[in-house]
């Protein structure tokens, strides 16, 4: 993986000490609420319901287990104990104490971590595939891409102060697990005819208020034009992005009322003037950044076949967990190992800090010391040999960490919601927990089958429920928690935004209705048709049918 | 008039506090309660002198009703507020259910 250099170095120690001095010169009085937010902003540091929030990036989601013990080690010492995973492929801490916020910081400082663009209308961590380098279907590896954007825009003087957040994925496989067409700019990974690498450049998604997904604006960038292009958007978008009113200040909304073509135009005449600049990536620092990336000293060996099948065969609960939790590798006889932090009676994304430490000590051991983390609030082991699969499974289930249902009904995208944060509406977790609870059989979750899940708690839609096959947004209503639910939504290659089913549920009767939509697809499926799939034949009125035939 | 009293969260380490007699109170029990539109905004007033003062960011009022024998706020996410979250975040326990 990625290493600091002297210059990332210095840079995030040096912010580290400017931090310290702000966050000293507040409690002095030095500063006032109205100096200091902005300044707190720009290292992570929200004031939530009941405390400072702290959130850390994670470069495109990937850890070494010295970082994750890190986390652990910040999660018990400054914390309650644990931390809680997000869509953006970050970590946050929901109690820290502002005075020890720079404490934190120069301890993550250490593992080669920081806080910085993790808010504010800054550009934010670059999001990636969790399986980048080892997804069987991989055109190229996105971090690397995603690395050398983290390196252009961190503290990019020109891009501090944009309309507002501005977010990038990367994938580089064939299937989008990235939700890349839910972000400002997302990039696939391509090869054009001749075979030279590049990328298939989207623009304007975003969820929120109004929800889009990203257009094409460009079939094929040449990969040495990265940076340049992502340049050209963001001056069109710097330039003409709406700062007069926080709800249409996203690029989508600036996309969306110039149309792409205009867009597509304006970009390209900022373009041609900076094309052949200095930001042209030269084959050098590419190879440089590439060589970061290359893969770790695997073994030679043969799939391991009968031994793993005779495991399979004995262990039926392993077998579930191998269906359901592995997923093909680049490298024979190594597997992708998912490990779900969607526990029935557990929150999304929430892990200790044992099951921190517990992990990196896993990691170490079976996955050459890496785990990524995923937007769906899950963690990955990228390199397990299939052989030590069984080994794996056994470990996690003593941490509380096998759950077989990666993808499954359970495996519930929820924001914090009013549990935390002071922009929610309505609770998400609760709601997650029950309707885990509800369709907890693992058997019944099985003959369900893939089925998205995605609950947030007020519209800016953290928990992404424009893009869940069954999503979820909490609403008040009279100082009562309701949930307006959207149907057909999915966050893939094939990407759709959900439509909004009818009136909302109250809390008491919206995990009854979740349960009647999967009850709806069951009996009108096709053998072994998905309930995206299903849903798109059919439509919303069988649905509607049975969710509103009472009323 | 409904019962008001003034929230916040202290500066150094962001806690939910609450106006009391002899300053800021994490028990919303040992809050000031304005029963007056006059006492509130009384009440709000001494609340912005401890932000000059940097101890607390952000005061503003909220509605509180009796309920038991206890002061609780009117609002969820009052209560929420007060009462911590809902759920046993991190440890994988079930939800505590409010009304």
């Amino acid at each position: 993986m990625y290493r600091y250099d002297q210059f990332d170095q210095r840079l995030v120690d040096e912010r580290v000490a400017q931090f310290r001095d702000q966050v000293r010169r507040r409690i002095a009085g030095e500063l006032s609420d109205e100096e200091f937010k902005p300044l707190r902003l720009m290292n992570g540091v929200y004031l939530q319901l009941h405390s400072y929030m702290l959130r850390v990036a994670i470069p495109y989601g990937v850890l070494s287990a010295l970082q994750l013990r890190k986390l652990a080690h910040l999660a018990r010492t400054y914390d309650r104990g644990y931390g809680h995973f997000t869509t953006r492929q970050n970590i946050q801490f929901h109690w820290v104490r502002l005075e020890e916020t720079p404490d934190i910081l120069a301890e993550l400082a250490e593992v080669e971590m920081h806080a910085i663009q993790t808010s504010g209308n800054s550009l934010r961590n670059t999001t990636a595939d969790q399986y980048a380098g080892v997804a069987a279907d991989e055109i190229a590896d996105p971090r690397v891409y995603a690395e050398i954007i983290r390196q252009w825009a961190t503290l990019h003087p020109e891009f501090s102060f944009l309309p507002r957040k501005f977010k990038i994925a990367v994938t580089g496989g064939a299937r989008d697990r990235a939700a890349v067409k839910t972000h400002d700019i997302g990039l696939f990974i391509r090869r054009n005819a001749a075979g030279e690498l590049g990328f298939e450049v989207v623009v304007g998604g975003g969820q929120g208020r109004t929800p889009f997904l990203a257009k094409t604006l460009r079939k094929f960038l040449p990969e040495a034009d990265l940076l340049s292009y992502i340049e050209a958007i963001l001056r069109v978008y710097n330039e003409f992005g709406r700062r007069d009113n926080i709800y249409k200040a996203r690029i989508k909304i600036l996309v969306h009322e110039l149309g792409i073509e205009k867009f597509a135009e304006l970009v390209e005449a900022e373009w041609a003037a900076t094309r052949a600049g200095a930001l042209r990536l030269p084959e050098a620092e590419l190879a440089r950044i590439r060589a970061h990336f290359a893969s770790p000293p695997y073994e030679e060996i043969a799939p391991p076949g009968a031994s793993l099948e005779a495991e399979r065969r004995a262990d039926p609960a392993f077998a579930r967990w191998l269906r359901h939790n592995t997923a093909a590798h680049v490298k024979p006889g190594y597997a992708i190992a998912n490990i779900s932090l969607k526990a029935t009676g557990a929150v999304p994304g929430d892990i200790s800090a044992g099951q921190m430490e517990a992990l990196a000590d896993l990691a170490e051991r079976l996955s050459f010391g890496e785990i990524r983390v995923t937007h769906e609030q899950n963690l990955t082991l990228p390199y397990v040999k299939a052989s030590e699969l069984y080994t794996l499974w056994q470990a996690l289930g003593t941490l509380g960490l096998a759950t077989p249902n990666i993808g499954l009904a359970s495996d519930i995208i929820a924001c914090p919601g009013l549990d935390f944060c002071s922009l929610a509406n309505a609770r998400s977790i609760p709601i997650a927990q029950r309707i885990a609870e509800r369709l907890k059989d693992v058997e019944r979750q099985e003959a369900i089958g893939e089925l998205r899940i995605k609950i947030s708690g007020c519209i800016n839609a953290c928990g992404h429920h424009h893009v869940g096959h069954i999503g979820l947004l909490g609403v008040d209503k009279q100082g009562e928690e309701f949930y307006q639910m959207t149907l057909g939504g999915h966050a893939e290659e094939d990407a759709s935004l959900g439509t909004i089913i009818g009136p909302a549920f109250s809390s008491a009767d919206v995990v009854d209705a979740v349960e009647r939509v999967v009850e709806t697809y069951l009996g009108l499926r096709a053998p072994g048709e998905r309930f995206i799939d299903a849903y798109r034949r059919v439509g919303a009125q069988p649905f509607k049918d049975k969710l509103y035939a009472a009323h | 008039m409904n019962l008001e009293v003034v929230t916040a969260n202290r500066l150094k380490d962001g806690r939910t506090v609450y106006l009391g007699e002899s300053g800021w109170s994490e028990n919303l029990e040992e809050a000031r309660l304005a029963g007056s539109a006059a006492a509130a905004q009384a009440l709000l007033a001494l609340a912005e002198r401890s932000v000059e003062r940097n101890e607390v960011v952000g005061p503003y009022l909220i509605e509180v009703i009796e309920e038991g024998g206890h002061l609780v706020p009117a609002r969820r996410r009052e209560r929420i507020r007060a009462e911590g979250p809902t759920v046993a975040a991190g440890s994988g326990r079930q939800s505590r259910e409010i009304v």
